[in-house]
């Protein structure tokens, strides 16, 4: 692997929930090359969403160091963060939540726009552009509470790619998908991923398109990283339990 | 004498309507970003704070503005750094402050509960001067600058804390900024309603503007007016009747808050969908 390609870069990182004594990560070393798409694969409570928060420094580890853009995550979090798209696994909303999904999106440019500057027509252009990548543009003025699972996970991928991210974590992006968003939006991923270049790292259970999908896979298990292949590989991994 | 009155009146007048803004709009914060329990410890804290300048012969308003402060800091950056939960930090500062205060009260007897402890208490809008409607003008102001200026974070932590600070938002400090400007709204209504009543001021014009609103900036320019209305309505109620000021505004707002559940669209939505 080329250093100057390397974009993220874990080296022996241990993380442990606040309150928690067994550690959720455990000294997991991974190196993600620019521009690369990855799949993280594993059993529940593998370590999988461990592994984005604390990849983009939400979660602080107590052993180890992340570096993102060569950029210690430690000492840089916040600027790093700004460049870091991040669909979170849970995000389903109240019923009766005030914001508009086009406010949900435009949130995502806010850490970019920095602190005391006002979002702009060129923010709104950028947040209904996802949107309509999505094709939920016709939800913009809708309250996030009154949309589906379905509809507020694909403005949740939005707000993801309003950013403009040099990275992208999704963590279980497709799980409230009906089947035919499930097939198309992998794709939008995969196609994205190619046009805007950014790198992308998917964590996912469902493992029926990884082939199509990527070209690499990391496998978790109890906190660590049991194998990180091409996906024909990673999947008889993860069958053998390994 | 009549010029008093006009000039009572037009203060307690101006002091509902200031107060009304201030508590109107962070109540929205308040609410949104879960710190109810904050407030509640803040306005006690306050309390304290003006038992203690009661005690000492200071200026009360002074005192429970640093005590607001000294609580704020408690329980912001010390329990954050503590590790301790916000239920954990205020479940201990609120009987803290209570004891506090009733030592300040006791260790002066000769003061006990005369009328400048019981207007911290319960309020008196008569004790209203003009420097504290100055003090409230300022911090109307510099309240709805801060909001305007740092609006977008605002909005975007109140939406979700942890998907801000993915985003890059430094959402401690602007939480920090909430409870230290709430503590000073608190400290300057104390006169109004008093410290056991203040933390209603706060949450109820809020609560009720979210029971029909679905868009977040019209929350933020409604809940105010509601805080301002129900404060008139509470101060012509307690001049018709003949009642504390503090506990009549209390009584309207509580009463616009239970009415706006019950014909809460919004809620009405939820049920039918159930």
């Amino acid at each position: 692997m080329n250093n100057r390609n390397t974009i993220i870069n874990l080296d022996n990182v241990s993380t442990v929930y606040e309150g928690e004594r067994r550690a959720a990560l455990r000294d997991v070393s991974l190196s993600i090359i620019e521009n690369e798409l990855v799949y993280v694969v594993g059993p529940n409570a593998s370590g999988k969403t461990t592994l984005l928060e604390t990849i983009n420094g939400l979660l602080k580890p107590f052993m180890g160091s992340i570096l993102v853009s060569g950029l210690n995550m430690k000492n840089h979090g916040r600027r790093l963060r700004a460049e870091i798209g991040y669909v979170p696994q849970d995000f389903m909303v109240d019923p009766g939540e005030p914001y508009l999904s086009i406010d949900v999106v435009m949130m995502g440019r806010y850490g970019k726009i920095g602190v005391l500057n006002k979002p702009d027509e060129r923010d709104r252009e950028k947040a209904l552009d996802s949107m309509r990548l999505l094709e939920i543009d016709e939800l913009s003025q809708r309250p996030m509470g009154k949309l589906s699972g379905g509809q507020q996970q694909k403005v949740m991928i939005a707000r993801a790619l309003a950013k403009e991210p040099k990275i992208l974590l999704m963590d279980e992006p497709f799980s409230n998908l009906d089947p035919e968003s499930k097939r198309r939006i992998p794709e939008l991923i995969s196609r994205l991923h190619e046009k805007n270049r950014f790198t992308t790292i998917v964590v996912t259970h469902e493992t029926n398109r990884l082939m199509e999908a990527c070209r690499r896979v990391v496998v978790m298990d109890n906190g660590r990283v049991t194998a990180d292949e091409a996906p024909e590989k990673a999947l008889r991994a993860l069958e053998a339990g390994t | 004498m009549i010029w008093l009155g006009f000039d009572i009146m037009g203060k307690a007048f101006a002091s509902c309507i200031l107060i009304g803004v201030l508590t109107g709009l962070m109540g929205v914060f308040v609410v949104r970003m879960r710190l109810s329990a904050i407030g509640y410890s803040m306005s006690h804290g306050a309390f304290a704070g003006a038992a203690l300048g009661v005690a000492t012969s200071n200026n009360p308003l002074v005192c429970a503005i640093l005590f607001a402060f000294f609580v704020a800091f408690l329980i912001g950056p010390v329990a954050d750094k503590a590790r301790l939960h916000a239920d954990t930090i205020t479940s201990i500062i609120f009987p803290l402050n209570m004891a506090l205060a009733f030592i300040f009260l006791t260790l002066t007897p000769e003061i006990g509960l005369t009328s400048q402890v019981a207007n911290v208490l319960w309020g008196s809008i008569i004790s209203i001067t003009n420097s504290d409607l100055v003090y409230m003008i300022t911090l109307c102001a510099v309240t709805v600058s801060i909001i305007y200026f740092v609006w977008k974070e605002l909005f975007s932590i109140m939406y979700n804390r942890k998907l801000a600070e993915a985003d890059g938002i430094n959402t401690k400090l602007f939480v920090y900024l909430i409870i230290l400007l709430s503590g000073i709204v608190t400290t300057l209504s104390l006169k109004l309603v008093g410290g056991l009543l203040i933390y209603a001021l706060l949450f109820n014009p809020a609560s009720t503007a979210l029971q029909f609103l679905e868009d977040m900036r019209k929350v933020i320019i409604v809940s105010p007016l509601i805080g301002v209305t129900t404060n008139l309505l509470g101060l012509y109620a307690s001049l018709h009747l003949n009642l504390p000021v503090g506990s009549c505004i209390v009584l309207v707002s509580t009463s616009v808050f239970a009415l706006s559940v019950l014909i809460s669209p919004k809620r009405k939505r939820r049920v039918e969908g159930e």
